[in-house]
This record gives C-alpha cells, sequence and structure tokens, in this order.
C-alpha cells in the first residue's frame, strides 16, 4: 500500500495527458500565490478546477452527497500540500491523481476490496459481455452523443466505471491504474476491454433500455 | 464465422482475434498488429472489424466526457474555507 507515497509524486505528464490538461491562463501564478499562503489564490485554484475534481468524484462513486464530501476531501489535502507541487507534470493532472487516490482510499475504508477488484466486479457468465457478435444492424459510429454515452457510462458496474473513466476519460495510463487499484496492468487492461464492451451492448440498444432508471445525479 | 481444421496454418477464429484485444488496444497505434494472422482476420471479418471500430469510436468519444458539466454546491467551498481557516488561521484567509 503506497499510496500515500504515490500520491504526491509527478511522473512526467505524457503528450497525452499534457493534451488533455493545457495549462490554463493565471494558473501558475495562482499556485505560486496560494504556496505562500494567499487565500484568494487558492479560492481562484478552486474556481478552475472544481468542476472537473466534481465531476470526478461523482463518476467514481455515483452519488452527490459522497461526491461533495470528496471534492472537499480534495481540495483541503491540495491546501495542505500544494507546497509539494513542483509542476513537473500539468496541475490538474496533479491534482486529479490526488483526488482519485482520495477516493480510493475512501472506497477501501468503505469496505470495498479494489485489491480484488477482478472477482467483485466480474460479471456472472450469463451477464459477461457475448464473445461472438451477430448482429450489426447498428452502427455505433458517429450515433452516440455525449448524453446517451455519459449514460451508459454511469450505469456500467462500479470497477467497471472506475477504469473506464480513468483511462478513457481521464488519461491514466495502465501502469498507473494497476498501481492506484492495486491490480495488474492485464488486469487494467481486461477491465477496460470489458467496460467498452459493455458499453457497446448498452449504446446499442435502444434508448430506454439503457439500464432503467439512471441516477440523474449521477450524470 | 471463420472455420478451420488444421492447427497451424488455420486462419484464426473470431475468439482467438477478441481475446488479442485487450492487448491490441493497450498497444496502441505501434506494432499493434505486427502478427500477420490477426491483421489477416480483422481485414477478412466483418464483424470483428465492425467490433474494433465501435470500440475505437466508443474510446474516442469517451474524450467528450472530460469537460465537465456539473458543479459542487456552494456550500462544499464554504466548508473548504471553514476547514481552512481552523487548520492555518491567518489574515489572508478571512479574505476569501
Ligand atoms: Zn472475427
Amino acid at each position: 500500500m503506497e499510496i500515500q507515497g504515490q500520491q504526491m509524486t509527478e511522473p512526467k505528464a505524457g503528450p497525452g495527458l499534457f493534451k488533455r490538461n493545457p495549462p490554463i491562463a493565471g494558473e501558475a501564478e495562482a499556485i505560486e500565490r496560494a504556496k505562500a499562503g494567499d487565500g484568494e489564490a487558492f479560492s481562484k485554484l478552486y474556481a478552475l478546477h472544481k468542476r472537473r475534481v466534481y465531476t470526478l468524484c461523482l463518476r467514481m462513486l455515483g452519488n452527490v452527497s459522497e461526491a461533495e464530501d470528496m471534492t472537499q476531501e480534495a481540495f483541503l489535502h491540495l491546501f495542505r500540500k500544494i507546497g509539494s507541487f513542483r509542476g513537473e507534470s500539468a496541475f490538474s493532472t496533479w491534482l486529479h491523481r490526488l483526488t482519485v487516490n482520495l477516493v480510493l482510499m475512501h472506497l477501501r475504508k468503505k469496505g470495498l476490496q479494489l485489491v480484488s477488484l477482478e472477482e467483485t466486479i466480474n460479471p456472472s457468465e450469463e451477464d459477461a459481455p457475448k464473445r461472438d457478435f451477430g448482429s450489426r444492424d447498428v452502427q455505433l459510429s458517429g450515433s452516440v452523443d455525449r448524453v446517451a454515452l455519459e449514460r451508459a457510462v454511469a450505469s456500467l458496474p462500479p470497477g467497471y466505471r472506475m477504469v473506464f473513466v480513468l483511462h478513457d476519460v481521464e488519461g491514466f495510463e495502465h501502469n498507473e491504474i494497476a498501481t492506484m487499484l492495486e491490480c495488474s496492468t492485464g488486469n487494467s487492461k481486461s477491465q477496460l476491454h470489458k467496460a467498452r464492451l459493455k458499453l457497446r451492448e448498452l449504446l446499442r440498444q435502444p434508448e430506454p433500455m439503457i439500464s432503467g432508471e439512471m441516477k440523474e445525479t449521477a450524470l | 464465422m471463420t472455420s478451420h481444421n488444421e492447427k497451424n496454418d488455420s486462419p484464426m477464429t473470431c475468439a482467438e482475434f477478441q481475446e488479442h484485444l485487450p492487448e491490441l488496444f493497450a498497444a496502441g497505434s505501434e506494432g499493434a498488429m505486427d502478427d500477420p494472422k490477426l491483421l489477416e482476420h480483422l481485414k477478412t471479418c466483418e464483424n470483428c472489424s465492425a467490433l474494433v471500430r465501435d470500440l475505437q469510436y466508443i474510446a474516442d468519444q469517451a474524450r467528450q466526457l472530460l469537460e465537465p458539466t456539473h458543479d459542487p454546491s456552494d456550500n462544499v467551498w464554504e466548508k473548504i474555507k471553514n476547514s481552512m481557516a481552523a487548520e492555518a488561521p491567518t489574515p489572508d484567509l478571512e479574505k476569501i
């Protein structure tokens, strides 16, 4: 369990991550001022990043009150640790990694065994994505809008959703996800694949079929 | 979809092809398809090529979700502010 130590490390951002997290105007200055204890600068950082941090928490946790609690935790953690930010990766990348680790710790405390993620979230055989895709009546390409995708993602089993959000949405690499989830990179890759298969299945269904009552709030 | 009998030079089945998919996607574009049998299957099997196209499409679309649409309620910032003030009472923080 290296969460504590790892939380504040700053692996070099790959070009992909950098593209996802371009620098924000005025951010660097606000970071420097916040490091020096400037409260106004910290509130600016909060304003700049609250949406993405909160949305990330919401997607990982699936409910508003926990997501708000973890958003609060994340920014308090930031407040305490901002001095250790060295600018080796994009600030948002760093902040998101911190947030993900806090959320995962929270889930572990709640008793979710992330180590045995594979078992806990592996769907039963009948639920498993089918290997053979017979009907090809629906072409996904070009047909999926943001709302439909968001809904489908929200209805994924939690373990699938976690890996999908971390990899495909947030842009983390499999080795980072494996470390965060304490699983193998092989696990991470296969969970991601299963998540995408499940999404494909969900997205090919006619709209109302997408798993009953989606929590609007989790979208 | 693909049926075959011989062991060695037989074409790959869909199931065999799909077993490689998690690794293939993870490898990205670099050298992903260096196995000619995989490439051959992908080129000749409509089923699997549609699957690969869809999964790639889903992965690409996921980036749309990076733009967040939801804000935390105002009392989240209130709580953060209060906790910060309690932890590090500096005159500066009162201005927030
Ligand atoms: Zn095939």
